[in-house]
């Protein structure tokens, strides 16, 4: 080997070393210099994508657009019928709620962010939203969508912030079975690539009363996310010689995730 | 000479903003163009050893800062062996590894058989995400390997393959531009082979 392959060669093994050997907050330091750089061409390509989306949107569909509209119109003297019924509803409720002296609440309040790019990685189900640091948002902090948990925040920069997906196989979240005392971790599922994404929820009793249809909210342990957000619906349970394992529909539409929520404090009333 | 590799260089972050753009397509099983992959392996066969290495060490950090996934946080005793996941740099020697695989053919290359190099830009493609997926799964557990898995390897691999003439177009003119001459020596003395561009 020549001298200046060899050399090459150790300088390239001490990169190596140097590199993997990083401490976890520098590696964060060294993510965050990256996305800060660049964000603006993120957010460039986004607003490319949104605007050619929306003229292919309005080409394709301008006649569907019209019908759209008056049956939009109709549910609309509809829905505000329901609404008012709701509105009493409610009233009534929070009346209930007092007499029956819950004396906390939870309430949790929310930064809404659009998804401003989904899946830049291969084997990482993660996506990249519009609000960062500036908007008061944090690392490791649950993130929901319509339908309820869509994932949690990864890295954080001014203003993007990376997020895990809840069907990433990292993104583990404490949940329960509603209406059980069975309790697990869920997650996504590795090699599932094409097809509608399901959730693997682990550690469950061997033979767990458990049936496809069956709600499975989050516990609230672990200290990321809240507790009794929805994840998703059972598919299917199967029992195993030690524990048993199900498959979850996510609530949330993986495929059409345009605005998240990202919790911005849990506070107590 | 130096201008060439500093070119390189420049070509390599521009990849990672075009990188940005690149879509997943879901019909295709979740498959995407890699650019910055595709950029490094076409430029791998026009340098030597020595600079194939600092481009990969550019790359797979550059790469990496992109993908990587910070630790899972929350309760420990929850969340047992959530943090169980590949380390930042990895893809350094995964660059390295696919880089002396395309040195391989530089031979050919240098002959100015590039569409030879075209294709195993595609294999290294496929050989670099299958190698990937198997590190991961080393490291989480659970060996599953599924036809969707093989489908959006391959589509993945066969996407990026067919932009690799754009790649060697792209840097065959800045080989001219920067008056660079794509040798090859190789690992061992005494061979030598020039050809200019």
């Amino acid at each position: 080997m020549k001298p200046l392959n060899l050399l090459a060669l150790l300088l390239f093994l001490w990169g190596v070393i140097w590199v993997l050997t990083l401490s976890e907050r520098s590696v964060r330091k060294i993510q965050q210099v990256y996305y800060a750089m660049i964000s603006p061409f993120l957010k460039g390509g986004s607003e490319l994508e949104v605007a050619a989306r929306k003229f292919l949107e309005e080409v394709e569909h301008s006649e569907d657009l019209e019908n759209r509209l008056k049956s939009i119109e109709m549910e609309f003297g509809k829905l505000r019928s329901i609404e008012g019924r709701l509105r009493e509803l409610e009233r009534e409720n929070s009346e209930l709620r007092n007499a029956l002296e819950f004396e906390k609440r939870s309430s949790i309040e929310v930064i809404a962010a659009r998804v401003i790019k989904r899946q830049p990685s291969t084997w990482w189900e993660t996506a990249i939203i519009n609000r960062g640091e500036r908007a008061g948002i944090g690392p490791q902090i649950a993130v929901l969508a319509p339908g309820g948990l869509a994932g949690k925040i990864d890295t954080v920069d001014k203003d993007v912030a990376s997020m895990i997906l809840l069907t990433d196989e990292r993104c583990q979240v404490s949940v329960q079975v509603a209406g059980t005392p069975e309790v697990g971790i869920v997650h996504g599922v590795r090699g599932h690539y094409g097809r509608k994404p399901e959730l693997r929820l682990r550690h469950l009793s061997r033979e767990a009363a458990i049936r496809p249809g069956m709600k499975v909210v989050t516990t609230g342990k672990g200290g990321i996310f809240p507790e009794n957000i929805l994840v998703g619906t059972v598919k299917s349970y199967i029992p195993g010689p030690v524990e048993g394992e199900a498959y979850v529909e996510p609530s949330v539409n993986f495929r059409d995730l345009g605005v998240v929520f990202v919790i911005a404090k849990e506070a107590e009333k | 000479m130096i201008w060439y590799h500093v070119s390189l260089l420049a070509m390599v972050i521009v990849a990672c903003v075009v990188q940005q753009f690149s879509p997943a397509f879901v019909s295709l099983y979740e498959a995407r163009i890699l650019v910055v992959p595709l950029v490094f392996l076409c430029s791998a066969v026009t340098i030597n050893v020595g600079p194939m290495l600092m481009l990969a060490f550019a790359c797979g950090f550059l790469w990496d800062a992109q993908h990587i996934l910070g630790p899972h946080g929350g309760n420990a005793d929850v969340y047992v062996n959530a943090n169980e996941d590949v380390r930042f740099g990895y893809s350094i020697i995964l660059y390295a590894l696919m880089g002396f695989f395309m040195q391989g053919i530089q031979p050919l290359f240098r002959e100015g058989k590039w569409h030879v190099s075209a294709l195993l830009s595609g294999v290294a493609i496929f050989l670099y995400l299958f190698v990937e997926y198997m590190f991961i799964t080393f490291i989480r557990g659970d060996f599953v390997v599924t036809r969707a898995l093989l489908l959006k390897i391959s589509f993945t691999s066969l996407l990026t393959m067919f932009l690799s003439p754009l790649v060697f177009w792209a840097l065959f003119r800045l080989a001219r531009l920067f008056h660079h001459t794509i040798r090859y020596e190789g690992l061992k003395t005494g061979r030598r082979a020039f050809v200019d561009y």
